[in-house]
């Protein structure tokens, strides 16, 4: 594992109190895997991205767990051990490639500050290897000089995918990189992203609330529901044959165009106010095979066999959970 | 079935700003956002448009809508000439055809309680007063939100994503119109969310007897809520058809893209690179001929020399492309 992450929680402190916005997140990245962190929106997935890189919000603080990246916690580390990481080790590819890029310089300067000021490249050395990036990922040197302004998203992407490339990192995290993408450049680079991942090596978490992206781009994956890693496992099992049943129903609330099956089940309600978080399992609300149990308690995280892990206190029935989740009826609320 | 909508030739051009050179030649020149559009919609029908953004498809929802003007060409509704349509009969119009917004979160105005917001359109219309509560109350029961009294002194930041989209939904419906144009409805909201949205328009579709027009990039959502598809390319249909035919076999090489890149929700999916290349061109100077063609693996001479009509190629399945003259469909 070249990352492990322990029952991380992460608070944000806002005028309304305090949320606990991540509640308990356990799983760990397989160095060279791509690991997907798949989830809604507020369900802590952002966050977890962040505290792994050390770039969290000013409110937020992390009040339980442990990140450890190559054998050091990286939680208990100050700023000043944590600095020789980031662009090094751990590469952070924020959301919306806009943002990432600096409106006003050069995509070429931006590149090579990195390079120069972290990676110790001199002048000549940092344009070589900017240009190096680039065809890497399927630019056009030429383009080096343009603004970000001149790029398309997807070639926005792609540079920012270069950028994070720059310092040969063991690990990148990649927020919801293909969102704000068209389904054919998403694709493009997807496709870029996996060859990239498998030739280079590196370790990969890719955040999103696309499973399908997930089942095109990792080997495993994480589920996450209102601050809480319900479910991981390798990618196949977890769609196939999930233990927790947020899982079930997000698969079936998923549209898939290949198949012609009935009718979605979405599920009903919503996630829970993490300004008070439930004392129970956080889906219980929501989920159609809840106990009085699940109410009161919080399962923990269990092996499932297989590398495969979930928080729930049914795990024993998911053969027949599964069957029922398939059917519309059991989502519907009377 | 008799026609509802019907599109002839229709085209929108928006100017752009001249570059000084463009000035002193005289030059004007236009994005062709929509540019030469030929179709029907049935009464009852429900059609997905389909494309990348840029390609014209909210353009023309609005031209549907009479919510902008075609720089040419004729759109049809219910026999008259939307064109020239003014006075009440626009009025009778707009109450007949309504817009469903994207953002649930921007559609609705921030001050106004959920009942104002419904009762909006029955005050324009001019709907007598004692009738408001009860289309209220049956447009927000088609939209599952039944326990109105909950909803009505509420505002928009206490509901959830999936609430007020329902509301916005519901306030389209609350005139019950004949034709919606439903503009990205749930791309929004979360996946759990969204499928209960994509079920209330599948059943209101089926119990209003609604003619529907869903624009949208996703081509499982459209498939999923829509009989027939209909791809859009740089302001045009390339192709057309039922939405099972158009993902199963697809005829246009744009259209067989599009379908190879969106993924599935299994590991066991086709990881071939795509057969085409680059991204969508210019819609200020699109290419001669065929408008696919610079990005086309198939491409041949006559495509650049001559623009290819949408051919009928099956049962209510048209595409545009040359190469259907040379071989036969698959």
């Amino acid at each position: 594992m070249i990352l492990s992450i322990e029952d991380l929680k992460i608070q944000y402190r806002t005028d309304r109190g305090i949320t606990q916005a991540v509640d308990g997140a356990t799983f760990g990245v397989p160095e060279g895997q791509a690991v997907g962190l798949v989830g809604e929106s507020g369900c802590g997935k952002t966050t977890v991205a962040r505290a792994i890189n050390g770039v969290m919000a000013k409110n937020a603080s992390i009040v339980g767990g442990k990140v450890i990246f190559d054998g050091q916690d990286v939680t208990a580390a100050s700023p000043a051990e944590r600095e020789p990481l980031l662009w090094r080790r751990i590469a952070f590819i924020p959301q919306s490639a806009m943002n990432s890029l600096d409106p006003v310089y050069r995509v070429e300067k931006q590149i090579e500050e990195i390079l120069i000021d972290r990676g110790g490249y001199d002048k000549n050395r940092s344009r070589a290897r900017a240009v190096e990036l680039f065809e890497m990922v399927g630019l056009d040197a030429k383009r080096l000089r343009d603004y970000p302004h001149q790029f398309s998203g997807g070639m926005r992407q792609r540079a920012a995918i270069a950028l994070a490339l720059a310092l040969n990192p063991t690990l990148v995290i990649a927020d919801e990189p293909v969102t704000a993408l068209d389904v054919i450049v998403q694709r493009q680079v997807l496709d870029t992203f996996r060859d990239l991942q498998s030739r280079l090596k590196i370790s990969v978490i890719l955040v999103t609330h696309d499973i399908s992206v997930v089942a095109y781009t990792c080997d495993q994956v994480v589920v996450m529901y209102a601050g809480v890693a319900v479910e991981s496992g390798p990618t196949g099992q977890v769609l196939t044959k999930p233990f927790h049943p947020y899982t079930m129903g997000l698969y079936h609330a998923f549209p898939d165009l290949h198949s012609s099956r009935g009718e979605l089940t979405p599920i009903e309600g919503s996630p829970p106010d993490l300004m008070f978080p439930p004392k129970g399992c956080p889906f219980a609300e929501r989920c159609p095979f809840a106990l009085d149990k699940c109410h009161a308690e919080r399962p923990p995280l269990e092996d499932a066999g297989g590398n495969h892990y979930a928080a729930c206190w049914r795990i024993s029935d998911a053969v027949e959970l599964r069957r029922q989740a398939g059917e519309v009826s059991t989502w519907q609320r009377s | 079935m008799a026609a509802l909508v019907t599109a002839q030739n229709l085209k929108k051009h928006f100017a752009v700003s001249r570059k000084l050179t463009e000035i002193f030649r005289g030059e004007h020149p236009v994005v062709r956002a929509v540019d030469g559009l030929d179709f029907t919609i049935d009464q009852g029908e429900s059609v997905g448009l389909l494309g990348e953004s840029g390609c014209g498809k909210t353009t023309t929802g609005r031209l549907l809508l009479n919510l902008t003007r075609p720089t040419d060409g004729r759109i049809s509704f219910d026999g008259s000439d939307l064109t020239q349509v003014k006075g009440p009969d626009l009025k009778a119009f707009r109450r007949k055809a309504q817009l469903v917004f994207q953002n649930p979160f921007e559609a609705l105005n921030p001050r106004f309680t959920i009942y104002r917001s419904l009762a909006e359109p029955l005050v324009n219309m001019n709907i007598p007063a004692e009738e408001h509560e009860d289309r209220m109350m049956v447009a927000m029961n088609r939209v599952h939100l039944p326990d109105v009294e909950q909803y009505y002194e509420k505002f928009p930041h206490q509901l959830s994503g999936g609430q007020l989209q329902r509301v916005v939904l519901a306030r389209a419906l609350v005139l019950e119109p004949t034709f919606v144009v439903a503009d990205e409805p749930v791309s929004m909201l979360d996946v759990s969310v969204r499928a209960g949205i994509l079920n209330v328009m599948r059943e209101v579709r089926d119990t209003m007897d609604l003619t529907a027009l869903y624009i949208s990039h996703d081509f499982a959502l459209v498939r999923y809520v829509c009989e027939r598809t209909m791809v859009m390319y740089l302001g045009k249909v390339v192709e057309d058809g039922p939405s099972e035919e158009v993902v199963e076999r697809p005829q246009h090489p744009y259209t067989k893209a599009l379908v190879q890149a969106v993924p599935v929700p299994h590991v066991d999916q086709s990881h071939d690179p795509l057969p085409i290349i680059g991204s969508m061109p210019d819609a200020q100077n699109p290419p001669s001929g065929c408008r696919f063609r610079d990005r086309c693996p198939y491409a041949f001479a006559r495509c650049a020399e001559e623009e290819p009509p949408l051919k009928e190629i099956g049962s209510k399945h048209k595409a545009a492309c040359h190469l259907l003259d040379h071989v036969s469909p698959t």
